[in-house]
């Protein structure tokens, strides 16, 4: 999986799940501030990235740095690609 | 010459209105605590805690008036057709006056708080036996619990979704565990619009400034209205409502100065 598939991915999950407008997910979107998820929704967006990715974030520390879209590309990156490698 | 007067004449009012506030409150809150309380041991539990709510609504009425005529509120309710309650009231959150213009609504309702108020003395104690809800202080399942527990006694609730005063006229993101509440029990939502209020007093300050405070009670989102939606499209979309009104409200404030 490309950059570029993490990423239509990703902004495919905001928009299908949460109706959030394609033109509002530049990568230095805040998660919180801009797009307007609490905590509860995170988990919801959680569990929509894992139905995705076929990949465990939920209980992955390194999820609770997460405060923009970058951060959230380039974290399902980093674990799409150690699952790979495992 | 004009400007020093008015700015005196809101400094006399407000010496006023505090003068009012502090003595009313020090002496109103034990009283009526202590007569609930009383009445407690003869009445059945259901009635008592009605009393405690009437109690708090009747002290929020009465500060609301003692600020009249500097300070005025304007109640409005745009959907009369919506009596039977109990309702899930969504407000959004400018000043620290706004759970006293909560006095405005005609419904037995307690407030869903953050820990400091309800850590006042006195009153925060009065608003735990009327069975205020500090959603800081419980798990979210305890909130569920409990919160059902009051609507399913006719109790509506009033909910303050951005969870902090925004201190001006942009309104704050939404947080989603009401509208997940509502959804769970399929509960009536109310969206109220608040206007007016964010020098009433503004953020950080305790100094009235005089003016009208609007507030609006919307027509109610029902159950049928809003079951296909996911909480994050509900919370949004009754943002969006008061967001309207409140555009409304003030274009057409604006207009009138």
């Amino acid at each position: 999986m490309t950059e570029s598939d993490i990423i239509t991915a990703v902004n495919e999950v905001f928009c299908e799940e949460f109706e959030v407008p394609l033109k509002e997910l530049t990568p230095e979107s805040q998660i919180f501030d801009d797009l307007g998820l609490d905590s509860l929704d995170v988990v919801d967006l959680i569990v929509a990235l894992q139905k995705k990715f076929g990949v465990q974030v939920r209980n992955d520390e390194r999820v609770r740095e997460v405060r923009t879209l970058q951060d959230l590309y380039d974290l399902l990156e980093v674990i799409k690609r150690e699952q790979t490698s495992a | 010459m004009k400007a020093i007067l008015n700015h005196i004449a809101v400094a006399v009012q407000n010496l006023f209105f505090s003068l009012f506030f502090f003595f009313f409150s020090l002496f109103y809150i034990p009283i009526a605590t202590s007569v609930v309380f009383v009445l407690s041991a003869f009445i059945p539990h259901r009635k008592t805690m009605w009393m405690t709510r009437r109690a708090i609504s009747y002290y929020g009425w009465l500060i609301l008036h003692c600020a009249w005529p500097f300070a005025r509120v304007r109640y409005k309710d745009k959907s009369p057709e919506d009596r039977e309650g109990p309702f899930i009231f969504i407000c959004n959150h400018r000043s620290a006056s706004d759970p006293f213009l909560m006095a405005c609504l005609p419904y037995e309702a307690i407030q869903i708080a953050k820990q400091w108020p309800l850590r006042i003395p006195v009153l925060g104690i009065m608003a735990r036996i009327a069975g205020y809800l500090s959603i800081h202080e419980m798990t979210v399942e305890s909130f569920f619990e409990k919160a059902s527990q009051l609507y399913n006694e006719g109790v509506s609730m009033v909910s303050f979704p951005e969870g902090t005063r925004s201190g001006g006229r942009c309104m704050g993101q939404f947080t989603s565990a009401i509208f997940r509440f509502a959804k769970r029990i399929h509960a009536t939502i109310v969206p109220l619009a608040i206007s007016g209020n964010e020098d009433k007093p503004p953020k950080g300050s305790l100094l009235l400034h005089p003016g009208v405070v609007h507030v609006h009670k919307l027509p109610a989102l029902r159950w049928e209205d809003y079951k296909d939606m996911s909480p994050f499209k509900l919370k949004n979309h009754v943002r969006n409502l008061l967001q309207e009104e409140i555009d409304i409200i003030e274009n057409r404030c604006e207009q009138d100065i």
